[in-house]
């Protein structure tokens, strides 16, 4: 089974250990895992600006990169969201290409949907000791109905997830809206904050990038150095 | 209402740092949201009755104006007049007009949202007719010069301290804060009024075209009384609200309620179709219905028309993050929250408003809680479409945007120029791994500090593990 | 051009349609969807097993309390004894219906008229009751002024066992069977007048009624 590994480009950048995490998981689960070198973006930020030329440029991009895998996983619900709910429903609708756009989505996954439904691992190789609470991301929630399986996943590395209120609230991050509208944002994230810290876990855990940086930069400027923001790929990893 | 849309950032900003408001809005938060899940829950199938209601609108929409014209021949059949204003300006003056020719003095309201729209309560009152809110909400704004910041529930800002000091200066009676007890001096102030009123005026939350039916869904029995009581009837009401059938009625009124406040009907559905008839104890004499466009018909025929299904429950701003942290005003106009992002740059000029559509991360929670599945964050895009298309965003974004487009695309110079960024950004996070502060960037650094890249990106050391293996 | 004119055209043209004004075509259309109308999804609770648990059940959850009596000649009787345990006055104005019953040896003032200012209770009858949500409707008719049930503090409303329905498309149904059409005003009452404005605090009794009180007569 021939998967390909979508990195994102915030994982790429920011924190390369998520994707080698990923990558962890995907082979160890007997994966042949492959990682086309001329990926970039999936073209949400453009998307998202209202720049549609632009994102429908690297959607055609992302199609040919990954046309011959079997399966195509990344590490976050946001990127995924766009591929599976956006490209071949709003960017190709009227497309002559629309179809191809419709293969694409079906066999892309977000990983922990990936793990949990499509190769139904029964254990992970990371150990995680102590309390984790889960950030719901909304792309992955809402377009892909994540939920069960981060947290599955989690409780298979025998982390207890400790449920903060508002799991599902947006933590603020948005893409561009973070930077346009900072100060709603860090409101926003402020209360995410609030939240989480509230259960007593050591961990804050998600499944997007954004949305950790956002909630990790905000901890952090509150003088919380102790909480730890983690991909759940690194926590069910062991690179945690 | 003056478009204040212009300036949504800076009021965002004052109504953040306003500790009263974050009080008030965090006490008002929970209480919609959670009262409407338990009664979708108990529904059952609220998911088809959803899809049925959207297709139900759209078909609607889709013979508008053959519905319209229904409409009026029934209406007018059943004694009432119908009025056409094509803009704000027109609608005011067909109501003063009515006011004037029937020499009307005074004028009890039922909450009407399109009235606040065309600034109805001014115009009257420039022409010499005092005017009187009934709605509760809407009459503690009346005292207190302030427009709605809610389109369910207009004072959703205030608490109830505000209110007590608004009645002990208005009525001049002991100041009391009980809830119960405010509400019973308000009914009191107010009773003398809908006995004394000359005209009524309300909205409707629908028009019912089989019948000419125009109609209400309120709680507070006020809408009746205005209805009823006065000689004259007038509803001001948009061109969009019209329905084909009483069926179609009962279907989105099982949505209505439950989406705004979680309950499963409201105490009053009043349905007024034409005038008192001979012998009848009660009823209106003369019952004029005012047909508003006012922008509206600028979303017929457009990718945007899916916002005319709107049937104003304001479940999409209960649910919204950035609403229940800013309040209704910030928006800088009637419709508040995500149905007013898509509303507002439409009705009053994208280029008066180009900050609303960007007030929104795309959570999508407004999508899920929409009655009529009216795809709010879909909507929100396109008008950032249109922004970007027709430069009507800042240069910097449009060159960062293309910048960054046309690098993407280019996956060896990309890898080269995302290799430096990740090394500089690993440098500036120094040693605590957190930048906290960058120029450029400090609409997120002010109130965050930014992790730190790890230096190297994914393509270098991936690549380099390959070349090892 | 009239507004109505370049409403109508505007319309039109935006969704790509020849002329100013609907076509025949067009109104033929929508007369058809109007004369069959369709039922869209209901709960499974609007059609229960026994309509008076459910009617009785959803006027418990929107306050409406309720008694039931054995017979039309009961009702005085029944005024009388809840406007005692509600501590009110045992004085009403009635719609005319309720004209013939005895009054005098229930021992309440009955009165025959539209309600006033005043007027602490009103006294009427309903068209039909609606299960699913615990609604009675009131039609307008010169024997069935409105007023009655909006104006005073406490309004009683008799509702028929024969005339309880399950959903309000029955009783849609039911008037234009009955009736033809609409009257003036169709007024569906769900319990007593409530607000939540300030707050979000519900409070009863905001305009209109403070005590609904329903009789359910055979």
């Amino acid at each position: 089974m021939k998967v390909g590994l979508f990195v994102t480009c915030l994982v790429d950048v920011a924190r390369p250990g998520i994707g080698f995490a990923a990558l962890k998981l995907l082979e160890s689960a007997g994966c042949e895992v492959v990682v086309p070198a001329t990926q970039t973006c999936c073209g949400q930020p453009g998307y998202n600006s209202g720049a549609r030329e632009i994102s429908r440029t690297l959607a055609r991009k992302v199609l040919a990169e990954f046309k011959d895998c079997d399966y195509v996983v990344a590490p976050s619900g946001s990127c995924s969201g766009q591929v599976k709910a956006s490209y071949a429903q709003d960017l190709f609708k009227d497309d002559p290409d629309r179809a191809e756009f419709e293969k694409l989505a079906a066999k892309w996954y977000e990983l922990s949907d990936f793990l949990v439904n499509v190769l139904q691992v029964q254990s992970v190789p990371g150990r995680f000791e102590g309390t984790v609470t889960y950030h719901d991301s909304c792309s992955g929630l809402r377009e892909l109905g994540v939920k069960m399986q981060p947290r599955f996943l989690l409780s298979m590395a025998g982390a207890s997830v400790a449920e903060m209120a508002e799991a599902e609230k947006c933590c603020g991050f948005g893409g561009t809206f973070s930077i346009k509208l900072g100060e709603i944002s860090t409101r926003m994230c402020e209360n995410k904050c609030a939240s989480a810290r509230a259960t007593g876990a050591k961990a804050i855990v998600g499944g997007d990038l954004g949305c950790l940086l956002n909630i990790e930069g905000r901890l952090r400027r509150e003088g919380d150095h102790e909480t730890k923001v983690l991909h759940f790929a690194q926590v069910i990893a062991g690179d945690g | 209402m003056q478009v204040q849309s212009m300036f949504f950032k800076r009021r965002a900003s004052e109504k953040l740092a306003d500790g009263l408001l974050q009080a008030n809005m965090r006490k008002a938060k929970g209480k919609f949201v959670d009262a409407r899940a338990k009664a979708v829950l108990e529904f059952g199938n609220w998911e088809p009755l959803r899809d049925y209601a959207a297709k139900l609108r759209d078909a609607a929409l889709a013979d508008l104006d053959a519905y319209l014209v229904e409409f009026e021949r029934n209406a007018t059949r059943r004694g009432s007049v119908v009025h056409w204003a094509e803009t704000a300006e027109e609608a005011c003056a067909i109501i003063v007009k009515i006011a004037q020719d029937n020499g009307v003095r005074k004028v009890t309201k039922s909450k009407s949202m399109v009235s606040e729209e065309v600034n109805l309560n001014e115009r009257l009152e420039a022409a010499g007719v005092q005017v009187v809110e009934t709605d509760l909400g809407e009459y503690i704004l009346q005292l207190a010069h302030e427009p709605p910041s809610h389109i369910v529930a207009p004072a959703i800002h205030k608490s109830k301290e505000q209110v007590a000091d608004l009645f002990t200066e208005a009525h001049g009676k002991p100041r009391i804060t009980q809830i119960d007890a405010l509400t019973r001096e308000a009914r009191e102030q107010l009773r003398e009024h809908f006995l004394s009123a000359d005209m009524g005026i309300s909205g409707s939350n629908f028009l019912v075209a089989e019948t000419g039916t125009t109609l209400t869904v309120t709680n507070e029995g006020n809408a009746d009384l205005v209805t009823t009581i006065p000689r004259i009837h007038c509803v001001i009401a948009g061109i969009e609200k019209v329905i084909p059938t009483l069926e179609d009625f009962a279907c989105l009124v099982r949505l209505l309620p439950r989406s705004a406040i979680g309950q499963s009907i409201t105490n009053y559905l009043t349905l007024t179709t034409g005038v008192k008839g001979p012998g009848d104890a009660d009823g209106p004499e003369q019952m004029h219905i005012v047909l508003v466009d006012a922008g509206r018909t600028k979303f017929v025929g457009t990718d945007l028309q899916e916002m005319l299904r709107c049937i104003r429950c304001g479940a999409c701003m209960n649910h919204c993050p950035v609403y229940q942290n800013i309040g209704g005003h910030a928006y800088g106009w009637v419709y508040p929250g995500p149905m007013g992002s898509v509303l507002t740059p439409v009705y009053v000029g994208i280029e008066n408003a180009g900050d609303l559509p960007n007030a929104a991360t795309f959570c999508g929670e407004c999508a899920v809680a929409c009655p009529v599945k009216i795809p709010l964050p879909d909507l929100m895009r396109k008008l950032r479409e249109r922004q970007f298309d027709g430069h009507l965003r800042p240069w910097s974004e449009r060159v960062g945007l293309h910048a960054w487009g046309w690098l993407a695309m280019r996956p060896g110079l990309y890898a080269f120029a995302t290799g430096w960024a990740a090394r500089i950004g690993s440098w500036l996070g120094g040693r605590d791994g957190l930048i906290h502060s960058l120029p450029g960037l400090d609409g997120w650094t002010k109130g965050r500090d930014m992790p730190a890249p790890s230096g190297r990106t994914f393509r270098d050391l991936y690549r380099e593990r390959q070349g090892k293996r | 051009m009239s507004a109505r004119e370049n409403i109508l055209a505007r319309i039109r043209g935006a969704q790509g349609k020849p002329g100013g004004e609907p076509t025949a075509a067009d109104l033929g259309r929508v007369r058809a969807v109007m004369a069959n109308p369709v039922n869209g999804p209901q709960p499974a609770f609007a059609h229960p097993p026994d309509l008076l648990v459910q009617f009785l059940k959803e006027c418990d959850r929107v306050g409406t309390t309720h008694a039931q009596v054995a017979s039309e000649a009961d009702i005085p009787r029944e005024v009388a004894r809840y406007l005692a345990a509600a501590g009110l006055e045992a004085r009403i104005v009635a719609w005319p219906a309720f004209a013939h019953l005895d009054w005098a040896s229930a021992g309440v003032t009955f009165e025959s008229r539209p309600a006033r200012r005043d007027d602490r209770t009103g006294l009427t009858g309903c068209t039909c009751a609606v299960a699913e949500t615990g609604t009675t409707l009131l039609l307008s008719s010169p024997d069935q002024p409105k007023v009655t049930a909006l104006l005073p503090e406490t309004h009683v409303c008799v509702v028929r066992k024969s005339r309880l329905l399950g959903t309000l498309e029955e009783a849609f149904a039911l008037v234009r069977r009955e009736q033809g059409e609409l009257p003036r005003s169709a007024f569906f009452v769900s319990g007593p007048s409530r607000t939540a404005d300030i707050e979000q605090t519900m409070v009863i009794g905001a305009h209109g009624p403070y005590r609904v009180h329903v009789i359910i007569a055979p």
